[in-house]
């Protein structure tokens, strides 16, 4: 694929290239993720979920009611969004959103203190068990929060709010000396 | 101000994520209806202390339209229903 315009990061200018060193909490900020958003057709709901969960290859981040962010790091967002229209044609509206969000990846012992200084939802691990996700205001910012581990989460938020949530996300995480890098694995 | 919001889909929220848009019995008149009927349902509002029936927006979540009933005095949140779902039940109930 021939790219015309050239790719940038909200926060190339605010971390360094190389990783530094690398606290036991930590901010890790992929490069390039594939995120594509599914809207389910009338009545479609239960089978686009169903499609969904049963394709492999993309996580699905509920947003609403019939409606997910489909999140994929090995495809590109040109094969997850064929991908997916291929196999829930007919059944949901399916549009690229990989250049217009930003994914955080937050991980560490301390990860919940964090994350409660902005977010007001219940994360006990007993609640907000692995593989849920929900809209949620961070502070005043609207992200997309799942978590992907036992004491990993990712926040999904609209690109012109990636500083913002960066500069926020610092402030919380201070208490615990939460150390912040471009993600290795690109 | 009911500061907890059962959402249905998104579960227990703050009411900062919400924006509300007010009386939700008010029924839309009919387009030949007199200027007095539009007038009432465009401007005049009741502003009742006890239990009273709003619209709420959950825009930090879901962003679907909610109907929230509360009480205005005690803040005791009696029940949370899909926009849409409260619809469909009170055109079923005619
Ligand atoms: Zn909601």
């Amino acid at each position: 694929m021939s790219r015309t315009y050239i790719s940038r990061h909200p926060l190339d200018d605010l971390l360094p290239l190389e990783p530094g060193i690398r606290a036991v909490d930590h901010l890790d900020i992929p490069r390039v993720v594939a995120i594509v958003s599914v809207m389910a057709m009338d009545g479609e709901e239960a089978s686009v979920a169903a499609g969904l969960a049963a394709s492999g290859d993309a996580s699905a981040r509920f947003s609403g009611p019939g409606e997910w962010l489909a999140v994929s790091q090995p495809q590109t967002a040109e094969s997850l969004h064929r991908n997916l229209s291929l196999l829930l044609a007919e059944t949901a509206y399916i549009v690229d959103q990989s250049d217009g969000r930003v994914v955080f990846r937050l991980s560490g012992p301390n990860v919940r203190r964090i994350l409660a200084k902005g977010i007001a939802t219940d994360l006990h691990p007993a609640i907000f068990e692995t593989g849920t996700s929900v809209n949620v205001l961070c502070g005043h910012i609207s992200v997309n929060l799942a978590r992907t581990g036992e004491n990993e989460f990712e926040l999904i938020v609209m690109r012109s709010f990636a500083v913002a949530l960066f500069d926020d996300l610092k402030v919380m995480g201070r208490e615990f000396d939460l150390s912040a890098g471009f993600s290795v694995r690109g | 101000m009911a500061s907890l919001i059962h959402c249905p889909h998104c579960g227990v929220r703050p009411k900062e994520e919400f924006s509300i848009r007010g009386d939700a019995s008010l029924v839309r008149p009919d387009p030949e209806a007199s200027d007095e009927a539009w007038n009432d349902y465009v401007h005049i509002r009741s502003n009742p202390r006890g239990r009273y029936r709003e619209h709420w927006q959950h825009v930090a979540g879901c962003r679907r339209w909610l109907v929230v009933e509360r009480d205005t005095f005690t803040h005791e949140v009696f029940s949370v229903t899909d926009a849409a779902a409260a619809t469909v039940a009170r055109e079923a109930g005619r």
